[in-house]
C-alpha cells in the first residue's frame, strides 16, 4: 500500500515539474443552435475569453453566472471579454439548459459538454470551474464560487485585457 | 500492466516530452478519504478498516494530432463504504491513445461515448458513484463533410479493473440536414444508431440469440424561438431474468420513445419532455441485469435517468424518484414507465412591478410518472402491453417552485417550495405511499470584497410511516466565505418528527474548504444519513456512518 502511494506522489510531483495544463484542449462542442464550435477557435486573434463550467443543478454555478450576468454588458464594453458558459449537464438535464439560459436572460455564449469530455480533459471533478483564456492559453483558473469573487475575476480580466 | 510498469512508462514519457519540448502533458489527481468512527447514536463501525481512500491519477498527453491518456486508480487499504467490490487495490483503470484531426478521430483503449440521448448507449465516469463503464476497444469517428459524422466502435465494458464478458458493437450517424439543404433559419438534424451486445451462454432454447440488437432514430428541429426533438428506440428480444435466475424460455423485446418541445426567448424559457420506456434495461453482461443483483449499476450499456428536477438541497433529496425502465414480474409486476416533466423559467426585468430594483427570477418544474398500463400473468411470466399512451399506477409526482430575488446590493435570497407524491411501494419495492411538502429559504449577505455569509433553513412535512425517515424533518446550513479561496460551513438535518425516538438523529456536519488555482482541499466531520446518493439520475446506496472526510483534487 505504502509503495503505491509513494509511486503515485512521485509521478505527480514529477508531472508538476513538467508542464501545467495551459491550453484549452482540442475539442468540438455544440452550441444551443446545434452548431459545432471548435474550442481552440474561441479565443484566437487575441480575443479574451472567460470559460465557465456549470450545470443547471449546481447552485453556486448559477449564482456565479447570475452575478456576472448582471454586469456582463459593462464587462464587454470595457474589456471586450466574452464569456462561454459550458454546461456539463448530461442527458437527464441538458434539455433544461436552453430554457434556463433564456429564462434568466443570460447573454453568454453557451456550449454543451454532454458526456463530460471537456470536464475530463480539464481534470475538474467539481464545478464551477472558471478559466481566463487568450489565444488558447489558460491564463487563470479558479474553482468554486463565493459571492463577490466575480469582482476579483474582473480585476484579472482587466489585467489580461491590457 | 501493473502500476509500477505504468509509472516507469509515464516517467520515460514525460522525460522525453520535456527533453524535446514536444507535446503537452497535463493531468489531475483526486483523493477522497474517510476515517469512520464509532458513534453512540448511530452505532459502532463494524466493518474492516476504519480508514479508507479512493484515489485517481489521470494523465493526458498530446503531441500535434496524437494523444494518449491513462488513469491510475488506488483503493487502499479498501474503497469507501459501499463501492463496487471489484474496485480493490491499485491498478491501471483506463488508458487510451489515438489520433484526432478535424475529419478523423481514432482511439484504441478505453473511450467514453454517447449516442443520442444515451437511450441506446452511454459510457461515462462518475467517481462519486463508483461508475466507470468506459469501453475498452477501438473507436473511429469520421467527418467526411461538415454535415456528416459517422462513428463505429467495438469493445468490452470496464468492470472493476477487468472487462465484462459481453462484446459491444456500435455504429452511429449524425446528419445535419438543415446544413445539407441550405436551410437558413431552420435547424434539422437526423441521427441513427445501432448497438449490439454479444454474450454467448450455454442455452439450448432455439429462441436464444447471443446477440441483442438495439436501434435508435432521432430527429431534431428548431425554428426561431421554437425547438423540438424526438427519439425512438427498439431493442430486440432478450432473455428474462429475475431474482438471480435466467429464464431460458422467456424472451421480451423493449422500446422507448422520447419527445421534447421547447420555446425560449430572452427572459422566458419553456420546456416539456415526454418519455415512455418498456423493458429498456440493457447490460453488457446479462447476469448484471438480474433483479436486485446489481446495486452498483455496473455494466450498464444505456443511460436511463429519472427525468425529474435534479434537486440540490439535503431535504429535497430524501424522496428521489428513480426511473423504472425494466420488466419484472416479482416482487411486483412492472413493465416500464410513462410520464414527463415541464420546466418554466422567467425573469422579471429590473424596474418593473414584479422585478423591483434588481429584477426577479422564477423557475417552476412539474413532473409526473406512472407505470405502464399492462396486464400481467405472473405465473406464466407473460404480459399484455396496453395502449401506447396507457397510464398505469402512479409512481411519482412533484411540483417545485423557486424564486430568486436580490433585495439590495448586499442581500440576495432564494425561496423554494416542493410538493411531492412518492409511491414507495413501486419506486422502492417496499410498502406505503408518501405525500411530502418542503420549504427552503436561503439568504446571502455580502460584505467587503468577497466576504459573505449564507444561511439556509429547510423544513419537510410528510406522512411517511417508514421509521428510517418518518414524518417531519428540519434542517439548516450556515456558511461563511472569508474570501474567494477559503470557506467554512456547518449543517444539520434532524428527523425530529420520527415516532421512534432513537431515530430522531441529528445528521450534522461541519468543515471547510480551501481553493487555490486548480487545487481544492476540503475537510469535514459529521454524520451521513443512510440512503441514496444520486448524481445525474443514477444512485448509490450509502449506509449510515460517522467520520472525518478529506477530499483533495488538483489539476496540473
Amino acid at each position: 500500500m505504502m509503495k503505491s502511494f509513494i509511486t503515485l506522489f512521485f509521478v505527480l510531483t514529477f508531472g508538476l515539474f513538467v508542464k501545467a495544463q495551459d491550453v484549452l484542449p482540442n475539442l468540438h462542442l455544440e452550441n444551443l443552435d446545434g452548431e459545432t464550435v471548435a474550442l481552440q477557435d474561441i479565443s484566437k486573434d487575441g480575443q479574451l475569453v472567460v470559460v465557465s463550467l456549470w450545470a443547471t443543478w449546481c447552485v453556486p454555478c448559477k449564482n456565479e453566472l447570475d452575478a456576472i450576468g448582471d454586469v456582463y454588458v459593462d464587462w464587454m464594453d470595457e474589456t471586450n471579454v466574452k464569456l462561454y458558459a459550458i454546461s456539463v449537464d448530461d442527458s437527464r438535464t441538458v434539455k433544461r439548459v436552453k430554457p434556463l439560459v433564456n429564462g434568466k436572460g443570460w447573454e453568454f455564449e453557451v456550449l454543451l459538454d454532454t458526456n463530460g469530455d471537456l470536464k475530463r480533459q480539464l481534470n475538474a471533478p467539481t464545478i464551477p470551474v472558471t478559466l481566463i483564456v487568450k489565444d488558447n492559453k489558460i491564463l487563470f483558473r479558479h474553482s468554486g464560487y463565493a459571492p463577490g469573487s466575480e469582482e476579483e475575476l474582473y480585476e484579472k480580466i482587466k489585467e489580461f485585457s491590457k | 500492466m501493473n502500476y509500477s510498469k505504468f509509472a516507469v512508462f509515464v516517467l520515460l514519457w514525460t522525460a522525453f516530452a520535456q527533453a524535446q519540448d514536444y507535446g503537452q502533458l497535463s493531468g489531475g489527481l483526486e483523493s477522497n478519504s474517510q476515517y469512520y468512527v464509532d458513534d453512540p447514536k448511530t452505532g459502532d463501525f463494524l466493518e474492516d478498516d476504519h480508514f479508507r481512500t479512493n484515489n485517481y491519477l489521470r494523465l493526458n498527453y498530446t503531441f500535434k494530432n496524437w494523444f494518449a491518456n491513462a488513469q491510475l486508480e488506488s483503493y487502499e487499504p479498501r474503497a469507501l463504504l459501499n463501492y463496487y467490490p471489484k474496485y480493490e487495490g491499485t491498478d491501471l483503470g483506463t488508458f487510451a491513445f489515438g489520433y484526432k484531426s478535424q475529419k478523423l478521430e481514432v482511439t484504441v483503449g478505453h473511450f467514453y461515448e454517447q449516442f443520442g440521448s444515451g437511450l441506446v448507449l452511454r459510457t461515462w465516469e462518475d467517481r462519486q458513484l463508483g461508475i466507470n463503464n468506459s469501453i475498452r476497444g477501438g473507436h473511429v469517428t469520421y467527418r467526411p463533410f461538415s454535415t456528416v459524422q459517422l462513428t463505429a466502435l467495438y469493445g468490452r465494458q470496464r468492470d472493476g479493473f477487468e472487462v465484462s464478458r459481453g462484446d459491444i458493437y456500435g455504429f452511429n450517424t449524425e446528419l445535419d440536414l438543415g446544413g445539407f439543404l441550405n436551410f437558413e433559419t431552420t435547424g434539422l438534424d437526423f441521427g441513427f444508431s445501432y448497438v449490439g451486445r454479444y454474450e454467448d451462454l450455454e442455452v439450448e432454447n432455439p429462441n436464444f440469440d447471443p446477440m441483442t440488437n438495439a436501434f435508435s432514430a432521432r430527429l431534431d428541429f428548431s425554428e426561431g424561438n421554437f425547438y423540438a426533438s424526438g427519439e425512438y428506440v427498439l431493442k430486440d428480444d432478450d432473455m428474462y431474468q429475475e431474482l438471480g435466475n435466467l429464464y431460458e424460455d422467456s424472451y421480451f423485446n423493449g422500446n422507448a420513445f422520447l419527445l421534447n418541445l421547447g420555446f425560449a426567448k430572452s427572459g422566458l424559457g419553456l420546456d416539456a419532455t415526454f418519455r415512455r420506456m418498456e423493458n429498456m434495461a440493457f447490460y453488457s453482461q446479462r447476469d448484471q441485469g438480474q433483479y436486485g443483483n446489481n446495486p452498483f449499476n455496473q455494466d450498464v450499456v444505456n443511460y436511463l435517468p429519472a427525468l425529474t428536477k435534479q434537486h440540490d438541497y439535503s431535504l429535497t433529496n430524501i424522496y428521489v424518484y428513480q426511473s423504472q425502465p425494466r420488466l419484472v414480474f416479482n416482487p411486483l409486476p412492472k413493465a416500464g414507465e410513462i410520464g414527463g416533466q415541464i420546466d418554466f423559467y422567467q425573469r422579471f426585468k429590473r424596474g418593473t412591478v414584479l422585478g423591483g430594483k434588481y429584477g426577479t427570477k422564477i423557475a417552476f418544474n412539474f413532473s409526473t410518472w406512472y407505470g405502464l398500463d399492462s396486464e400481467f400473468n405472473v405465473t406464466d411470466k407473460t404480459y399484455e402491453s396496453g395502449p401506447f399512451l396507457g397510464f398505469g399506477k402512479k409512481y411519482f409526482q412533484e411540483f417545485s417552485f423557486e424564486l430568486r430575488k436580490k433585495i439590495s446590493s448586499k442581500w440576495s435570497t432564494i425561496v423554494t417550495v416542493v410538493e411531492t407524491y412518492y409511491n414507495t411501494k413501486y419506486v422502492e419495492d417496499r410498502t406505503g405511499e408518501v405525500d411530502a411538502f418542503i420549504a427552503i429559504a436561503e439568504a446571502t449577505y455580502k460584505f467587503g470584497s468577497s466576504k459573505s455569509i449564507r444561511f439556509e433553513g429547510q423544513h419537510l412535512w410528510s406522512n411517511d410511516k417508514d421509521h428510517d425517515r418518518a414524518k417531519n424533518w428540519a434542517g439548516g446550513t450556515l456558511e461563511y466565505n472569508f474570501n474567494s479561496n477559503f470557506a467554512v460551513f456547518a449543517t444539520d438535518i434532524w428527523n425530529y418528527g420520527n415516532p421512534d425516538e432513537d431515530k430522531q438523529i441529528h445528521y450534522y456536519s461541519f468543515g471547510g474548504s480551501f481553493t487555490k488555482g486548480a487545487t481544492r482541499i476540503g475537510a469535514s466531520y459529521g454524520r451521513q444519513r443512510g440512503g441514496l446518493i444520486c448524481v445525474g439520475g443514477i444512485c448509490r446506496f450509502v449506509p449510515e456512518n460517522t467520520g472525518f472526510t478529506l477530499n483533495i483534487a488538483t489539476a496540473f
